[in-house]
């Protein structure tokens, strides 16, 4: 237990297997680029959580279009597409006048084209992918350093100082995220002020907009979506409430309402059953009489809730309607998408979202060893301070499996399997949350040694009292017989 | 007789008119006055959604929480009741909708579901934190599984064959008497409401006058309606039903402490023998008590509760009044109404806008009063019998008030503390038990269930008795307020439907009032009580022991003179000199004398005292 709390059981790296092709040539060429790559990845001392294996590929070529004639449906295997992280492509295209590289968007494919004529020896070349595929990683290494910090899993030498800019940034994007579970519940909920409208074609919207996004984050967390129409829904009392603007011919929300702008207490935003985090998407749109309705200092419509979910405000257009068609939705269920993916974690870079989704994959592993190691530390020294705990059997089971599981997605990460990792990870944290809340356990936690005592104390006292009687007699007669030899 | 018709309508054809339109949402409220000043007010709200929608999640009128809690624990028919207060057959007559929807005192909750055991107690839990009721409690202990007394109201077969489920649906039933049903209840089941108690009729109701009522009950109902063959909607039925004390409902609310009026105010019965200037006895008031909605609900209703397609909804509210009364609308708009040739007046919400009824003071006609109260279909009363903290008996006493013979199920579930002698079961009179259905209890883990199908003979009486044994609970089980006793659930009564008037398989329903049993109670201050008398015997033992060990013996001689002795003595003194002073005069002084005696005399003992014990303590507690 300790050895994972300490952060010695595990070190923590992340090999990266870069497949590398060029049209042209044949493998030789291919793999001095490759190998001249990677010693210019490696001679780098920023990157240092990661292994860089670059592999000169024939066939990446091939498959890719095999890729493409099997249909954009393959979502799942993005991330590990060939078991490659990245796939290099670089193109000999004699009409570009520089070497430049792009991303695709939803493959983790990084084509570079160069032009022959202008510089054929790959000389050039290397350092010019190196470069790219140092800022493919930069962000993430960041992110990951700064899951490290201050925790025993830091070595000295991995991990390097942040600026304070991109520090707040990472705070700000790891208080905004819901912590990872393998199951997330979204609600998306209209509320009206008044009696209309009292429906909308939220299933056809969400197909359209929210279900790509699904479906991208399928291989980390499944999703269960609900809908609901809240009628007559009022402003919470605590707040404010929105103030009419006479210059602008607007009703403004200020800032310090937003917090309260959730009526907690009235609107039915149960959390879903079942384990896993509800995540609420709320929809208001408010009465004739109080619209259009902005946020006092952006002139804005929508704002993100950390943890929680995002909210947003629909002005009903002119005609008051019964029902709000999927084309009225659209802006609406973009934005919602956006603030989705806020919330699930993705990093913000780097461009491609298949990239940002593994990179996601690899910082929630990551996050998930670190808390079940940090727990498995709390519970050992639980243990150790309160002697008097029992422990039950499936307490000792769940952490066997913990460290078992632990142990599992360390040597998963170290060779490249994130998605087993994040697996192994996700159970580890499960079994040692298991262990660490036993019901069993915690009423003891509870029991104090006083209440002992106070069962005691009517024996012990009217015990006590003659002992001490006589103990008192002993010692003045002691001292007597001192004086007198004296 | 209208009201139990008007009543069923919603559960057999409106449902069939809604099963073409899927999202829908309606109310209504049927208000009727009772003999002695009261008004019964039953308020119904339905909402529906197709089941292809509840089955991904897209809801509209349709609670969602509610709907989530019914797909997490596999569950397709779902009955819940809050009920407060008893049903006064012999003023009121009988009860509405044929008792369907009403519950035994406290919570009741029956379900057919899909899973086992794990299912309901995920339904009960999560019922539980949805309501804020201790359904959380409704454990196998209370839980049991009734053969003849509820049958499905949704159509049950068709739904599995749709959903291509194969296991057959079970019926579960649990009741938690204890319960006190309040405000904290009425909130989250307002809040199941597309309108939530802001517009419609729902805003009537106030858990200050629902709960101050003399019998009411709230009740939520989920059933799946197919059409043959065709497509399938999920109905939620919510209702409030109650009877309200008109005169005790008017009662301002800053100071609800009746008064008695000045005497110049009060309408004296001058036949009397004894009234004089200063002793009056007040004559009944003539006529009906004048009232109004927002006077007696403490507020009007706030507009309707009118959402997309309910234009095919005719009316909000059933006003079942004689014809002769003036009824007087209050409300900024023209009201559609229409009144029925019986006298029943039925109104329309306005949109936005209070509307409000007001029944001035009248005296009717006396066609009007003889209005006559329909029979309930049995008359049903349960007693404990029987004394002392060992043993006990059940007597119940079915009354067939009807000129043609009824077949009832009868079921009890009984807690595992309260044993049934199954031996002593008798029915006596008119009436023979033709099924009996009965599942012993085992201690801790499972209730009796009883249920017996009886034919009673027309206008005649049945006496169904029992005895049984109270157990001993462990010192843990018993909760807080041991010595009130313990509730023990209604008896449910189903009156089958005759063959010949099968207007509904569902028959009618009315439940016993609640008991209490005072089962035999420890005191429990014991444990304590225990602790310290053993300590003390033990410490008495210990210290005596312990003082014939380390105590010496002595000759008096040896003692060596004593400081605190010596203080003792001295403060003796004082007190005595003090004690002659204030007796005063040449006396005082003889007894300052006498006490120098006593004074030597005492020094002996004293060191007497000390030569047996030898102690510093010992010497010390003898002075």
């Amino acid at each position: 237990m300790n050895r994972w709390a300490d952060g010695k059981a595990c070190q923590l790296h992340y090999p990266l297997y870069i497949g590398l092709t060029w049209d042209d040539y044949d493998i030789s060429p291919v793999q001095d680029l490759a190998s001249q790559v990677q010693s210019l990845l490696r001679a780098e001392n920023d990157l240092s959580l990661y292994d860089f294996y670059i592999i000169a590929d024939t066939t990446t070529a091939e498959t890719s279009q095999r890729a493409k004639l099997s249909g954009p449906g393959a979502g799942g295997e993005l991330g590990e597409y060939r078991g490659h992280a990245l796939s290099v492509n670089v193109i000999t295209d004699p009409s570009t006048k520089s070497t430049s590289a792009s991303l695709r968007t939803w493959r983790p494919v990084l084509d570079v084209r160069h032009n022959p004529e202008r510089s054929v020896d790959s000389a050039t070349l290397a350092p010019f992918i190196a470069s790219e595929i140092r800022k493919i990683y930069e962000h993430e290494n960041d992110a990951i350093s700064h899951l490290l910090r201050d925790t025993p899993f830091t070595t000295s030498g991995q991990v390097e100082a942040l600026s304070p800019e991109v520090k707040s940034s990472l705070d700000a994007r790891r208080t905004r995220a819901f912590k990872y579970a393998a199951t997330y519940h979204l609600t998306f909920s209209l509320f009206t002020s008044s009696a209309s409208p009292s429906a909308w074609e939220a299933e056809q919207a969400l197909e359209d907009s929210i279900r790509p996004l699904l479906d991208r984050f399928s291989s980390i967390s499944e999703f269960t979506v609900d809908t609901q129409v809240q009628l007559l829904a009022s402003f919470s009392p605590s707040i404010a409430g929105p103030q009419y603007d006479e210059s602008t011919r607007e009703w403004k929300l200020q800032r310090t309402d937003l917090s309260g702008f959730v009526n907690a207490a009235e609107w039915p935003l149960n959390p879903g059953i079942g384990s896993g985090p509800t995540i609420n998407f709320v929809l208001f749109v408010p009465s004739e009489d109080q619209s259009p309705l902005v946020l006092a200092e952006t002139g804005g419509n929508s704002w993100l809730i950390p943890q929680w979910g995002g909210v947003q405000i629909l002005n009903p257009s002119g005609k008051q309607s019964e029902k709000l068609s999927a084309a009225d939705l659209r802006p609406v269920m973009l934005t919602f998408a956006d603030q989705l993916s806020a919330l699930l974690g993705l990093p913000d870079s780097p461009a491609s979202p298949s990239l940002r989704i593994s990179s996601l994959v690899r910082e929630r592993a990551t996050s998930l060893v670190l808390s079940a190691s940090s727990t498995l530390g709390a519970l050992a020294r639980l243990s150790l301070k309160l002697t008097s705990i029992a422990i039950p059997d499936s307490v000792a089971k769940s952490v066997d499996e913990t460290i078992l599981r632990l142990d599992q997605a360390c040597h998963d990460l170290r060779d490249g399997r994130y998605h087993r990792a994040l697996e192994n990870a996700r159970t580890a944290e499960g079994e040692a949350e298991q262990a660490f809340f036993e019901p069993s356990m915690v009423g003891q936690v509870y029991f104090p040694e006083e209440h002992k005592v106070a069962v005691y104390v009517p024996l012990l006292g009217p015990m006590a009292v003659p002992l001490v009687m006589a103990a008192l007699k002993e010692f003045r007669k002691l001292r007597a017989t001192k004086a007198k030899v004296a | 007789m209208r009201l139990s018709i008007l009543l069923t309508l919603p559960a057999t054809l409106l449902s069939l008119i809604y099963a073409q339109e899927q999202h829908s949402y309606t109310e209504h409220l049927h208000l009727k006055p009772l003999p002695d000043n009261s008004l019964y007010a039953g308020f119904t709200f339905t909402s529906t959604t197709p089941y292809t929608a509840y089955a991904s999640n897209h809801f509209r009128y349709f609670p969602r929480s509610l709907a989530q809690i019914l797909q997490y624990t596999h569950t397709a028919e779902l009955h819940l009741r809050f009920a407060l207060g008893r049903w006064d057959e012999e003023s009121w007559g009988s009860r509405p909708r044929r008792g369907l929807r009403e519950g035994g005192n406290g919570v009741e909750l029956w379900a057919w579901m899909d899973g086992a055991e794990e299912g309901w107690s995920d339904l009960v839990n999560s019922l539980s934190g949805l309501f804020c009721a201790s359904l959380n409690f409704v454990d196998s202990g209370k839980t049991t599984r009734p053969v003849l007394s509820f049958e499905p109201e949704g159509t049950l077969e068709e739904l599995q064959r749709k959903r291509s489920r194969t296991g057959e649906l079970r019926l579960l039933h649990g009741m938690l008497p204890h319960e006190v049903v309040c405000t904290e209840n009425l909130t989250p089941f307002l809040k199941l409401l597309p309108c939530k108690g802001k517009a419609g009729i729902s805003s009537l109701l106030d858990g200050h006058k629902l709960f101050d009522a003399n019998w009411q009950t709230m009740a939520v109902d989920v059933r799946p309606v197919c059409t043959p063959g065709g497509d399938c909607i999920l109905e939620i039925e919510q209702t409030v039903d109650m009877v309200l004390d008109i005169e005790r409902s008017m009662r301002p609310r800053e100071s609800p402490i009746p008064r008695p009026l000045p005497i110049e105010d009060v309408t004296c019965d001058e036949t009397k023998g004894y009234n004089g200037h200063d002793t009056c006895y007040p004559r009944r008031p003539k006529g009906e008590t004048a009232w109004s909605l927002s006077s007696v609900f403490g507020r009007p209703i706030r507009g309707s509760c009118a959402l997309g397609g309910s234009e095919k909804q005719e009316y909000d509210i059933t006003f079942e009044v004689p014809s002769e009364r003036t009824v007087e609308i209050t409300s900024e708009t023209t009201i559609p109404q229409s009144t029925t040739s019986s006298g029943s007046r039925t109104y329309r919400l306005p949109q936005n806008a209070d509307f409000d009824l007001n029944l001035p003071h009248q005296v009717l006609g006396s066609s009007a009063q003889a209005s006559t109260l329909e029979q309930p279909p049995l008359y049903a009363s349960r007693q404990l019998t029987g004394h002392g903290a060992e043993r006990g008996g059940m007597h119940t006493l079915l009354r067939n008030p009807h000129p043609y013979t009824q077949r009832i199920v009868y079921l009890e579930s009984l807690p595992w503390f309260l044993r049934p002698y199954m031996h002593t079961l008798a029915l006596s009179g008119a009436g023979k038990m033709e099924k009996m259905f009965y599942t012993p209890l085992l201690d801790r883990k499972r209730g009796t269930h009883l249920e017996l199908l009886i034919e009673i003979q027309p206008l005649s009486t049945v006496e169904l008795t029992y005895d049984f044994e109270k157990a001993i609970l462990r010192y843990t089980e018993y909760p807080p307020d041991a010595n009130r006793g313990f509730d023990i659930p209604a008896a449910i009564i189903r009156v089958l439907p005759s063959s010949n008037n099968s207007q509904s398989k569902q028959g009618s329903y009315l439940r016993t009032t609640s008991l209490l049993l005072p089962l035999p109670t420890p005191d429990f201050s014991m444990p304590y009580n225990v602790i310290i008398l053993t300590s003390t015997v033990i410490a008495l033992g210990f210290g005596s022991i312990f003082n014939l060990l380390v105590r010496r013996f002595v000759l008096v001689e040896e003692v060596p003179g004593n400081a605190i002795a010596g203080v003792v003595r001295r403060v003796r003194d004082g007190v005595a000199r003090i004690r002659g002073m204030v007796k005063g005069g040449g006396v005082g002084r003889v007894d300052n004398g006498g006490g120098g005696v006593v004074k030597k005399g005492e020094e002996v003992v004293g060191g007497e005292v000390r030569k047996v014990d030898g102690g510093g303590r010992g010497g010390k507690k003898d002075r």
